[in-house]
């Protein structure tokens, strides 16, 4: 091995500069064939009219005229905006306390540590049907035990009613990806260099003016970007709503996923459903070219 | 700001060892503890649902003694659950390997190589990551129809890739790029062509990582609903698939579809324990090191 000569060192291909690209070909290649042909397919049938599954005639921009003046549309990126505006900033604050929390001097640590990612990493149709459980009609644990008794609904349970489903459903992604938070947060507050905690210390500073001069602006970077992640997750939104209120009661929990399902497989109007997933698909393109770049500038981490 | 902020992501040794740092205090912990069972009862409840009696689970007020039942066990079985249990797995194996397989290299080469347009590469395998899987599932179904692949465990694990190859790719890239490149260039140096600079020295190198990253794609693969759901059918029905099916015109069959539940939860309880600092770099998709 070590006695190779340079000539025949140079005639591997691996030592061409077409190799890295070898390497990346065919992990690009199926990424190229699983995500963007289906996309421009998805952008081919927005312009055509859809039958009964059938590719009928271009028509230009008539699906995406009828879905802007469909309610429902606008109504499920509402539902969205609500759930996000509601779960996420909850979600943040309460990751952060926690995350204060663990970093005190908590014996054990080590072994909380792994119990707490266990919501997070639920399938999340196991965790629709925890609550389905937990909150069910007149028997479940929460709906008899604490809504019930507190009679904070009367005469109604929290998925049948219109006002409250959406904000019990974020809440269940509160309860969810909070202890996600909790555990970013905290593997970022660890990371953190030690001396300016020491300098402060040895200035007299108290709690809150380490926190708020100190530990906040050194972590801001990894807040954003992570926040931005969950706004991101946040407004895919299905298994979870799909098996805990199917989107009702009415519309009043349509997020645009549930939305763009039934279109497609309770209405079959694809042609609709495709301009709704064109349109998703480009909001979500600019979204994460704005993380992108305000992940790699601020965190230098990608 | 921005060369402070390199820091936080080079982690540095905790500093553990002062003196009143060892000392534990009662308070935190016992608030610790409040906040991981507020967190953690509901996942006990469900494990209790599964074994408790159908005639003690609708009572008001809440039984809290019961004797455990095997019936939703039992029901389970019978319902021919074990070969949706097979399905999860055999899919979950397949589409797993197959990423492993292919975005290897590719997570190397990112991490190594000044390609031609990285950033933009990048990006786009981001943004496979981050679609909404709603707007792959419909050309999907569509193409699939054309294609046969509806209802295959072939088909299925194509879909797969979408979320998986990239998250993969990304994640392990940002492992590639912990490893001390000072051995391969030794390697190099030595006359090791750069293939088999990658092969017998990155490879062994990475193979916790790999193995890290390789279980979180198979708890995403495991854990899938709406691509399962759709592109699925009888021949292919994985487990969050099955527990809709227990909604019955009799009635929900509770009981049962804790039961599920229950099973469905296994493997994320043993990767939780084995993986916890991969999954907060996993989750945050690299950027936090955990």
């Amino acid at each position: 091995m070590s006695t190779l000569t340079l000539g025949a060192y140079k005639r591997r291909f691996s030592d061409t500069a077409w190799y890295p690209y070898a390497l990346v070909a065919p992990a690009l290649l199926v990424l190229v064939l699983v995500s963007l042909v289906p996309f421009c397919y998805a952008a081919w049938l927005s312009f055509h009219s859809v039958e009964y599954g059938q590719v009928g005639e271009w028509n230009g921009w008539d699906n995406y005229l009828k879905l802007i003046q469909n309610d429902r549309f606008w109504n499920s990126l509402s539902v969205a905006g609500i759930f996000m505006l509601i779960a996420v900033p909850l979600e943040f604050l309460l990751g952060l306390g926690g995350a204060l929390v663990l970093n005190q001097r908590v014996w054990g640590r080590s072994a909380w540590l792994p119990l707490l990612f266990i919501p997070s990493m639920m399938a999340p149709i196991v965790v629709g049907l925890l609550w389905k459980i937990m909150l069910a009609g007149s028997w479940g644990l929460l709906s008899h035990n604490v809504i019930e008794r507190f009679g904070m609904l009367p005469g109604t349970s929290i998925f049948a009613s219109s006002d409250h489903a959406l904000i019990a459903l974020a809440l269940v992604d509160v309860w969810q990806w909070t202890p996600f938070m909790m555990l970013a947060f905290f593997a970022g507050r660890q990371a953190l260099p030690m001396s300016p905690y020491r300098a402060a210390a040895v200035d007299g500073a108290n709690a809150f003016q380490t926190f708020f001069r100190l530990t906040l602006p050194l972590l801001t970077p990894l807040l954003v970007v992570i926040g931005m992640l969950r706004f991101i997750d946040a407004f895919k939104i299905f298994d979870s709503i799909f098996i805990l209120t199917s989107g009702g009661p009415g519309v009043s929990t349509e997020s645009p996923s549930i939305l763009a399902y039934k279109m497609t497989f309770e209405q079959w109007r694809i042609g609709e459903s495709a301009a709704l997933a064109v349109l998703v698909w480009l909001a979500f393109f600019v979204l994460c070219n704005v993380f992108f770049q305000v992940a790699k500038k601020r965190l230098n981490a990608f | 700001m921005s060369s402070n902020l390199a820091i936080v992501v080079e982690a540095e040794p905790v500093f553990e060892a002062a003196p009143d740092k060892a000392r534990h205090s009662i308070v935190w912990t016992l608030l610790t503890i409040v906040i991981a069972a507020l967190l953690l009862f509901p996942v006990v409840w469900l494990g209790a649902m599964a074994f408790k009696p159908d005639d003690l689970m609708f009572t008001r007020p809440t039984v809290w003694t019961f004797t455990p039942t095997l019936d939703h066990f039992n029901y389970v079985l019978a319902a021919g659950f074990l070969k949706y249990l097979g399905s999860s797995v055999l899919l979950a194996l397949i589409s797993t390997v197959m990423v492993v397989v292919i975005g290897t290299p590719a997570a190397y080469a990112f991490a190594r190589f000044e390609l031609k347009g990285r950033d933009d590469l990048f990006l786009f395998i981001l943004g496979t990551r981050m679609a909404p899987p709603i707007c792959l599932v419909i050309p999907f179904y569509l193409i699939f129809t054309q294609l046969e692949l509806l209802d295959t465990f072939l088909g299925l694990s194509l879909a797969y890739l979408t979320f998986n190859l990239s998250f993969y790719i990304w994640v392990l890239r940002s492992f590639c790029r912990d490893l001390p490149v000072e051995l391969e260039e030794a390697a190099m140096v030595e006359g090791y062509s750069r293939f088999s600079v990658f092969l017998r020295v990155v490879l062994p190198l990475l193979k916790s990582g790999i193995v890290s990253t390789a279980m979180l794609c198979f708890i995403f693969a495991w854990n899938e609903f709406l691509f399962a759901f759709m592109l699925g059918g009888n021949n292919v029905k994985t487990l969050p698939v099955a527990i809709p099916l227990l909604i019955t015109a009799q009635g929900v069959r509770w009981g049962e579809m804790a039961v599920v539940g229950m099973v469905a939860l296994v493997p994320v309880l043993v990767a939780v324990f084995f993986l916890q600092k991969q999954i907060v770099r996993g989750l945050t998709m690299g950027a936090v090191k955990g």
